[in-house]
Parts: C-alpha cells; structure tokens; sequence
C-alpha cells in the first residue's frame, strides 16, 4: 500500500500542512479500500499533531531592538575603513611590525657573526706577526749539554755543619 | 522570481541600499521561525538567540550578495542552519558541562537549576510537559539533517525543492531524510502516539 503514489503523495503533504477537505475525503476513501494502511496513518497522523504541538520557542521582546544595536556595531568600524579606501593596506600593515622584527634579529645576528669572524682574522693575524718578529733560534749544536747543565743546578744544598768546623 | 512575486526579496532589494525599515520588517517576520529552528537545533535558548541574532546581522552584511532570483526564505533559512551546525561542531570541539550533570558535592541535587518558563496548571502541565519532553528528546537524538529537515518541513513557505537547496541534496535525499526521520520518531513516542495523546489543539508553529 505504502507505493501507492496518490496515498505517498498524500502522506507527503500532510508531513508539511493540514490536508485540504478535498484531500482528507480522498484519503478516507483510499483508506476504506486498504484497511491495512489505516494503523500507519494514524501514527503519520497522531506524529503530525505531536509535531505541530511543540511549544514555539520564547522570543525576548527586545530581540529586533538588539538585533538592530549588533547590525550597527557590526558596520560602524569596517565603514570607516572603506570611507578613508586604507582596506588595501590593513592586510600588508598587519605583517608589518612581525616582519620588521624578524628582519631585525637577522640583521643583528648577521652583523654580530661577521665581526665576530673579522676579530678572530685579525688575532690570528697578529699572532703570525709576533712570531715572524722574534730572532732567529741558536744553532741545535748549543743545546747538546743541555741536561748536563741543567742538573748542575740541581746539586745537593751545601753541607752547612761541615763548613762551619773547617772554619 | 521577479521582487514583484516575493514580498521578502522585494524587502531585501530597500535592505541592499541600506533601508533598516526593511530590515526590521524581515527580522519581525522571521525572528520566531529562525529561533524555532536554533532552538532545536541547539536545545539551549540563550545560545539559540545569540545564534538568531547572528543569523539576521549576516542577512545585513550579506545584502549585498543576495540575488533576487532566489527566495529569501531558502536564503535565510541556509544562513541558519550553517550557522547551527557550526555551533554544533564549536560544542563538539570543546564541550560544556551538561546540565544534567549532578552537583559535586550532593549527588542527588543537579549541578545547574534552570527555571521553568512555561506555566500550566499542575495536571494539565504534568501530562503536556511529559509528552512535550519525549518529543523534544526523541527530535534531539535525530542525525543533525534528518533533524534540519522534519523542522524545516514544517516551515509552510518552504517547498521540498526549497528545503532541498537548504540542505545541500537532493529532492529525493531530502524526502527520505525525513522519511526516516520520522520512522525513528514514531518508534520513539510510539507509546505516546497510539495513546492519543496528541489529540488537543495543535500549536500553528514548530
């Protein structure tokens, strides 16, 4: 029964408004032909009534008052924008101080290693030339006693009570 | 559609040059639908009416894109559920705590106390509220689009081919979406339905 197009055509209708008298009698004859289809419509019927039942929501009695205040703080600041024609360059200038930051820390950053690696060009420069200026070292042939004249400066301390009964 | 047929696009046309009369007239008109649908799309009224009043303030700024060829309601009505489900997705995100969280230190006292804004006679208030409550949970438990479609098909200037463009699918995806909607929401209440209790006035909105 539920394909029957004039009993679904039916049945769409009253899912969005009260069927017309004309309606309401066709449906009553169809429904006297198909006694199995009575049960359904009556619950499509009785949900119909639940539905159109339900209590409309409450709506403040200022609610187009305060529609009216949001429209007009909504508009305000964008109108002063578009009367001045700065709009092309809010986009730009918003990035503006990030921007200038970024290429500030670079900036320094850069400057800072580059005479950080001028400084350590020039020390090591100056070490080069302190030892190019020092004279030229003795023959090796000097240093051939080297140890021995280094431990004789190490010799034992002098026997002071010997000294002083020869004396 | 010419703003001759449309009454609202032809509204939206003195918005466009900046006409708040119009605008006002729109917000008038649509203030009770678009807060419905936040409403139970978001199941908090005062997120729902922060989410309308965002809702009418695009309408405003988005004038200016609005094309007469469409209608308003379709328009406006996909501003709201945009918005909606992108609050949806915020709370996912970052959840709150849940009203029905109990109080730390009294398990058997809630953590929030909201005050109940609808007045009935105790009986009558009892039975209605009950039933109001079953509807209301078995609509929240719904998948968020079959949800969006049962509330929208029940906006009566919205055509299935309208609810359709709303919801980004087609005619026959919208017509089962509700379709299965529904089929879920009478397995729900079905206790409820089959008792009648329904039977009383019916409200004339969603």
């Amino acid at each position: 029964m539920k394909t029957d197009p004039v009993l679904e055509r039916l049945r769409e209708a009253s899912w969005r408004r009260k069927l017309t008298p004309a309606e309401e009698a066709q449906l009553q004859s169809l429904l006297a032909a198909h006694a199995d289809a009575r049960a359904d419509w009556a619950a499509e019927a009785a949900l119909n009534g639940a539905l159109n039942r339900l209590p409309a929501a409450p709506v403040p009695s200022n609610f187009t008052a305060r529609v009216l205040d949001a429209v007009e703080r909504e508009t305000r600041t964008p109108a002063k924008t578009r009367h001045f024609g700065w709009s092309w360059l809010n986009r730009p200038l918003r990035w503006l101080p990030r921007t200038a930051f970024v290429v500030l820390v670079v900036g320094v950053g850069s400057i800072a290693y580059h005479h950080d690696v001028i400084e350590k060009r020039k020390a090591r420069a100056q070490s080069l030339l302190t030892v190019s200026e020092l004279p030229a070292m003795a023959s090796p042939e000097i240093l051939e006693d080297f140890d021995a004249i280094q431990a004789m400066g190490q010799a034992p301390a002098a026997d002071q009570e010997l000294l002083s009964l020869l004396q | 559609m010419s703003a001759d047929l449309d009454p609202d696009a032809a509204l939206m046309l003195r918005v466009k040059q900046g006409d708040t009369v119009a605008f006002t007239g729109l917000v008038d008109k649509y203030k009770q639908p678009v807060l419905n649908l936040a409403f139970r799309m978001l199941h908090d009224l005062t997120e729902a009416e922060d989410l309308a009043q965002n809702v009418f303030v695009q309408v405003y700024k988005s004038a200016h894109r609005y094309e007469v060829s469409s209608k308003f309601s379709t328009w406006l009505f996909t501003i709201t559920r945009n918005l909606s489900l992108n609050e949806i997705r915020r709370r996912t995100r970052h959840p709150a705590a849940s009203l029905d969280a109990t109080h730390p230190e009294s398990e058997d006292q809630p953590l929030y106390q909201v005050e109940d804004r609808k007045t009935r006679s105790p009986p009558e208030s009892l039975l209605q509220g009950e039933l109001e409550q079953k509807i209301e949970e078995a609509l929240a438990d719904l998948p968020e689009n079959q949800r969006l479609a049962i509330l929208l098909c029940r906006q009566e200037e919205l055509s299935y081919e309208d609810i359709a463009r709303v919801l980004g699918c087609s005619l026959s995806a919208t017509k089962s979406l509700i379709h299965r909607g529904r089929e879920t929401l009478k397995i729900r209440i079905k206790r409820y339905l089959s008792a009648g209790a329904w039977s009383g006035p019916e409200s004339t909105q969603l």
